[in-house]
C-alpha cells in the first residue's frame, strides 16, 4: 500500500480508531495484521522472505541473550543472523547485478554465459533487513534485551509507518515505544494530522510535480538544452528531496496518530555547509546506521589519516551499494566520500582563515550552502541516472548544448511551489512542521491547514510516481 | 474529546469553503485537463447538433495510402444534409466511456438522437482487461456525481485501476482459463483450450512446413472473439445504463454494432467461432433491439476481409468503402427518425459543389501553400448563397499565423484577398484541431473571373492540415458539421 492512495486514506483512520478502541494487550496483535494487510497490498509472497529474516533474527536474539557469557558462540549467532540476513539482502538485491556482470565480464574473456538472473526485488528489503540487524547488533553489544515476544519482535521489523521506506528505527527507540501503553491524547491527532497533510502536500503537490519535467527531459535529453537540464538537475534535487522527505513525514504523522514517536530522517539538508553536514542531516537514520554499525566498528575518525580514508570510502561506497544494486550507485557513493574527504583534509591542511569581504557581508555560509547544494546536485546525476551512458549524455547534454535544443517550458504553478517548499524547508531549519504549528495564532495555522489541504486536493500531480525509494 | 469534534466541525465547515472555492474557479479547468472526453461533449453543444454519433478509431481510421479520410460519421451525415450531426470519438473507448460522454452533453443542447458505437470485441475480456483502462478509467473519476472536491481528491489519491500492463494481463489470463463455454455440444471447454487447440494443430503451408503467422493470427481470433456474452458482462451493465440514460434525456438510442472480419475468422478459425459471433450478436439484437426507444444497426458481417484495413490483426479499422457500407446501412435506420430529411448523397451531388482537397499536408517557410481550388466564374451557380470550408490543423506551437484565402482575380488581371485568420479558431498546439469557414458568395465573389482558395501558413513554425473540404451550396443545405477528431495521440500514458 503507498501512503498516497486512497486505500491508505481508508486504511489508517481504520487502525487509528481501532487502535484506541482495543486494549493494550491486543493492540500488538491489530497493529501486526494491518502492517501485514499494508504490506502485501504490494505483492503478498514477499511476506514470507520477511517472516524468514523475522524468525531468524528474534531466534538469535534470544540465543545470544542465552549465551551471554559464551563470547565465542555469542558471535557465532551473530554471524549467523548477520550473515542470513545479508544473504537474503544478497539474493533478491544483487543478484541479478552480479550475475550480469559475469556475463559481461566472461563475454570480454572470449566465453558465452547466460548466469544473468531476473529476481523481483522485494519492496522495502533494504529497509527492513538493516533494521532487523541493529535489533541482533544491539542485543549482542548488550544495550538491548532480547525480545521474548515474537509478536512484538515482528511488529517491530514491520510496523507499517517505516516498514518499506524507513526511518530505520533502533530497538531502543521502536521496540520499547511498543510496549508501552499508549493513551489517547488530542495532542497527538493533532500533531499526527498536520505531518501527514504536510507530507502529503511535499510528495504530491511538490515532488511528483517536480517528477513530470525531470521524467520528460531526462527521457528525451536530445530535444532538450543546457539550461533545460541543468534546470532538471535542479528539479531532481528537490524531486528526490521531497518525495522522501514527505514519505518520511507521512510515517511520523501516522505513527504519532497512535502516540509513536518516530526518528526524524531530515533537518534542512539543502541548508548544510558541507558534505559531513549533509549526512548528518540526510536520510539520518541510514547515517547513524552507518556510523554505528560500520564507522565506528572499522575504528572511526581514531586511526591514522589513510586508515581514516579508508573506513570513510568504506562506508560510503556501502551507502552507495545500499541504494541500488548499479555502478552508478557505486559511484554516486564514493564521490560523496571522496569529497568528505577532501573537505575534511582541506579544512584540516588550511590555516583558519580570517574575515573576508563576503564572511563580513554574512555571505559566508550562504555560499557555503550553495557550494554544498551544487555539489550534491550534480552526485544526484549519478543516482538518477540509468547507467553510465545516460549519465554520461546528461553531463553532454547539460555542459555542451547551450545553443541547440527546446527550452522547458514550466508551468508558474510549479515554482510557487517549489518556492513555497524552499520557504518551509528554511522555517523549518530545527524543528518540524507540527512542532512549529504549535506557537502559531489558531487562525494562522488554519489558514495554512486549509491552504496545504487545498493544494494537496486541488494542485496535485495526477501522474503516478511511486516513492523513489520504494525500489531500494 | 470535545476538542476533537470541535475540530471536527471545523475541518468539515473548511471543507465546504474549499469545495466552493475549487468549483468555481478550478474544476472547469481539471476537467479540460483531466478529463479532455467531456469537452467532447460541450462541443456539441456549441454545434447544437441534433445526432450524436459516439465512436471510437472504428469511425476515424483509414488506410494508409487512402486519399478520402472521411469518417462512417462523415459518410452517414451526407444523408442527411438539413441536419447538424456530430460525432465524440475518442480511440479505445468503449461502452463506460460513451455513458460519461453522454452524461456531460448539456441539458440544453439539441440532440435529439444518439448513434452509439457497439464493438462485439469490447465484450470480451481481452479489451475488458486493457491496459487502456488505466488512462480511461483515470479520466472518469472527475465526472462521477459527486461534489468536485472529493472526486478531485479520488483522482489525487488515485481511485482509478492502477495496473502494470502484466497485471491487466493476469485478468485477462484468468478468464480464458476459467470462463466455461455454456454451449452444448461445444468441442471446446474455455479459450485457453481452445487457443491450446489451434497453437498445437495449427497452420501449414503449401510445402507441408508449419506457418506460424498464420496459426497466431488463428489464435489471436480465438482469443479475441472467444467468449460468451451474457447479463453479469460490465459492458452489458454499460450499455444498458446507456440505455437508461436516454431514455431519461429523451433521446432515440441507435447502437450501431459494428463489422468484424467473419470471413477471415471462418477461413482461419471456422465454424465454431462463426457460432459464437451468431449467439453474441443474436444475444445483443434480442436483449437491446427488442427494447423501447432502442435501435440496433446489425453490421456485424457486412463488411468483407478486402475492406479491412489491418490483416494481421484483429481491428474494426475498414477502407472507404466499408466506412462506406457501414454509414449507408446506419443511415437507412435513421431515416426512420428523420423520413423527411433524408437525401441520397448521389442527389444532392446536383445541389452542393463539393471539393474534396487531398489528405495531408504540411505547410512550411518552403512550402507555405496547401492544394488550391481554383473555380471560374461560369462554375459558381446562382442558387448557391455559401462556401462552407472545414479541415483539420494540427501545429506545432500556438503561433500559427495560418490563414484561409480567397484570392479573386477580376477581368483585368487584378487580384484581391480576402484571409480569414485560422488562430481565431485554432490555438492548442500538437492536436488535430478543427477550423470551419462559413463565407457568403456575395456580388464580388460572382463578379470574379477566378477564385481561388488555400490555406496559407505564415508562421515561422509548420502547421499541418488535412481534410481540406470544400463546399459551395444553397443556404438550405447546412453543412454537416466537421466532426471532432479527438488528440491525435488520444490515450494518455497514465505514467
Amino acid at each position: 500500500m503507498v501512503f498516497n492512495s486512497i486505500a491508505f486514506v481508508v486504511f489508517l483512520p481504520i487502525v487509528v480508531l481501532l487502535f484506541y478502541l482495543l486494549p493494550h494487550k491486543w493492540r500488538w496483535l491489530m497493529l501486526l495484521a494491518a502492517s501485514c494487510v499494508f504490506y502485501m497490498w504490494f505483492v503478498p509472497k514477499y511476506i514470507l522472505i520477511l517472516l524468514v529474516t523475522i524468525v531468524i533474527d528474534y531466534a538469535a536474539g534470544i540465543l545470544m541473550e542465552h549465551y551471554a557469557d559464551q563470547p565465542r558462540k555469542k558471535k557465532t549467532y551473530l554471524i549467523i543472523s548477520i550473515v542470513s540476513t545479508l544473504m537474503v539482502l544478497m539474493v533478491f538485491k544483487y543478484l541479478n547485478f552480479i550475475t550480469e556482470n559475469l556475463d559481461q565480464l566472461c563475454a570480454s574473456l572470449g566465453m558465452e554465459t547466460h548466469l544473468m538472473t531476473h529476481i523481483i526485488l522485494p519492496i522495502g528489503l533494504s529497509f527492513h533487513t538493516f533494521q532487523s540487524m541493529s535489533y541482533v547488533i544491539e542485543v549482542y553489544r548488550g544495550h538491548q534485551k532480547a525480545e521474548r515476544h515474537f509478536g512484538y519482535y515482528s511488529l517491530y521489523v514491520m510496523f507499517f509507518p517505516q516498514l518499506v521506506t524507513g526511518p530505520i528505527e533502533r530497538p531502543g527507540n521502536l521496540l520499547r515505544q511498543l510496549h508501552e501503553k499508549k493513551e489517547f491524547r488530542y495532542e497527538n491527532i493533532s500533531k499526527g494530522m498536520r505531518l501527514i497533510l504536510f507530507g502529503f502536500f511535499v510528495k504530491m503537490v511538490v515532488a511528483d510535480h517536480l517528477g513530470e519535467y525531470v521524467d520528460e527531459v531526462y527521457g528525451h535529453l536530445d530535444e532538450y538544452n543546457s539550461w533545460t537540464v541543468l534546470c532538471c538537475m535542479v528539479f531532481y534535487s528537490f524531486q528526490i528531496y521531497c518525495d522522501f522527505f514527505g514519505y518520511s513525514t507521512i510515517a511520523l504523522g501516522s505513527a504519532k496518530l497512535m502516540g509513536f514517536d518516530i526518528t526524524d530522517n531530515f533537518k534542512s539538508p539543502y541548508l548544510s555547509k558541507s558534505i559531513a553536514e549533509f549526512w548528518h542531516r540526510w536520510h539520518i537514520s541510514l547515517s547513524t546506521w552507518f556510523r554505528d554499525y560500520v564507522y565506528i566498528p572499522l575504528g572511526g575518525s581514531r586511526v591514522k589519516y589513510g586508515r581514516w580514508v579508508f573506513n570513510i570510502l568504506v562506508v560510503f561506497v556501502l551507502s552507495g551499494i545500499w541504494h541500488g544494486a548499479a555502478w552508478t550507485f557505486l559511484l554516486w557513493g564514493f564521490a560523496h566520500g571522496l569529497l568528505h574527504v577532501v573537505e575534511k583534509t582541506l579544512r584540516k591542511a588550511l590555516p583558519t582563515r580570517g574575515h573576508t569581504p563576503l564572511t563580513l557581508l554574512g555571505f559566508g555560509n550562504a555560499l557555503r550552502v550553495a557550494k554544498t547544494f551544487v555539489l550534491v546536485t550534480l552526485f544526484w546525476v549519478m543516482f538518477r541516472a540509468t547507467d553510465f551512458e545516460h549519465l554520461k549524455a546528461i553531463f553532454v547534454t547539460a555542459f555542451t548544448n547551450f545553443g541547440g535544443g527546446e527550452q522547458m517550458s514550466v508551468k508558474p504553478g510549479v515554482w510557487i511551489y517549489l518556492g513555497l517548499f524552499i520557504l518551509s524547508d528554511i522555517l523549518l531549519r530545527n524543528t518540524r512542521f507540527d512542532k512549529w504549528c504549535d506557537d502559531k495564532p489558531l487562525v494562522l495555522r488554519w489558514l495554512i491547514y486549509a491552504a496545504l489541504a487545498f493544494m494537496v486536493i486541488a494542485c496535485s500531480s495526477v501522474c503516478n510516481f511511486p516513492f523513489i525509494y520504494f525500489q531500494f | 474529546m470535545k476538542k476533537l469534534l470541535i475540530r471536527i466541525v471545523m475541518v468539515l465547515v473548511m471543507l465546504v469553503v474549499l469545495n466552493w472555492v475549487y468549483s468555481k474557479w478550478f474544476f472547469e479547468k481539471d476537467l479540460r485537463k483531466h478529463s479532455d472526453i467531456v469537452e467532447l461533449s460541450w462541443q456539441v453543444v456549441d454545434d447544437s447538433c441534433r445526432i450524436i454519433y459516439l465512436g471510437e478509431s472504428s469511425n476515424n481510421n483509414y488506410g494508409e495510402k487512402e486519399v478520402n479520410h472521411r469518417k462512417i460519421s462523415d459518410f452517414t451525415s451526407d444523408y442527411f444534409p438539413t441536419i447538424k450531426m456530430g460525432d465524440l470519438t475518442k480511440k479505445a473507448s468503449h461502452a463506460q466511456t460513451y455513458y460519461y460522454m453522454l452524461k456531460h452533453i448539456p441539458k440544453s443542447s439539441s440532440v435529439e438522437t444518439v448513434v452509439v458505437t457497439m464493438n462485439l470485441r469490447s465484450f470480451g475480456p481481452l479489451w475488458i482487461y486493457s491496459k487502456l483502462e488505466t488512462p480511461l478509467r483515470k479520466q472518469l473519476v472527475l465526472l462521477e456525481d459527486r461534489p468536485p472536491l472529493v472526486n478531485r481528491f479520488l483522482l489525487a489519491f488515485k481511485a482509478y485501476p492502477i495496473k502494470t500492463e502484466e497485471e491487466w494481463n493476469e485478468f485477462v489470463f484468468e478468464h480464458w482459463r476459467n470462463d466455461t463455454f455454456n454451449i452444448p455440444d461445444f468441442p471446446w471447454r474455455t479459450t485457453a483450450d481452445w487457443d491450446y487447440g489451434m497453437y498445437s494443430y495449427g497452420w501449414y503451408d503449401f510445402h507441408g512446413q508449419r506457418d506460424w503467422d498464420l496459426t497466431a493470427l488463428a489464435c489471436h481470433y480465438i482469443k479475441t472473439y472467444a467468449f460468451q456474452i451474457d447479463d453479469d458482462n460490465p459492458r452489458v451493465k454499460d450499455f444498458d445504463a446507456i440505455v437508461d440514460l436516454c431514455r431519461e434525456r429523451g433521446w432515440n438510442l441507435v447502437f450501431n454494432l459494428m463489422a468484424e472480419n467473419v470471413d477471415k475468422a471462418n477461413e482461419l478459425v471456422g465454424k465454431d467461432l462463426m457460432k459464437l459471433f451468431r449467439l453474441n450478436r443474436d444475444y445483443l439484437l434480442k436483449r437491446y433491439g427488442n427494447m423501447e426507444g432502442v435501435t440496433v444497426v446489425n453490421n456485424l458481417s457486412l463488411v468483407r476481409d478486402v475492406n479491412f484495413i489491418d490483416q494481421d490483426w484483429t481491428t474494426e479499422h475498414y477502407y472507404e468503402e466499408g466506412r462506406r457500407i457501414i454509414a449507408d446501412h446506419l443511415a437507412l435506420t435513421l431515416r426512420d427518425f428523420y423520413p423527411n430529411d433524408y437525401q441520397n448523397p448521389d442527389s444532392l451531388k446536383m445541389d452542393i459543389g463539393h471539393y474534396f482537397l487531398g489528405g495531408t499536408m504540411a505547410l512550411d517557410r518552403q512550402n507555405p501553400y496547401s492544394m488550391t481550388l481554383v473555380l471560374t466564374a461560369d462554375s459558381i451557380r446562382p442558387d448557391w448563397d455559401m462556401v462552407n470550408v472545414a479541415f483539420e490543423i494540427k501545429q506545432a506551437d500556438g503561433l500559427n499565423n495560418a490563414i484561409f484565402a480567397v484570392e479573386k482575380h477580376d477581368a483585368q488581371g487584378e487580384k484581391s484577398i480576402d484571409s480569414y485568420a485560422v488562430k481565431l479558431q485554432v490555438q492548442k498546439s500538437g492536436i488535430w484541431d478543427f477550423a470551419t469557414f462559413a463565407l457568403p458568395i456575395d456580388s464580388t465573389f460572382r463578379m470574379a473571373q477566378k477564385i481561388k482558395l488555400y490555406v496559407h501558413n505564415f508562421s515561422e513554425s509548420a502547421v499541418q492540415i488535412r481534410n481540406l473540404d470544400v463546399s459551395l451550396r444553397p443556404a438550405y443545405l447546412k453543412p454537416r458539421v466537421k466532426a471532432k477528431s479527438y488528440k491525435s495521440d488520444d490515450v494518455d500514458s497514465g505514467k
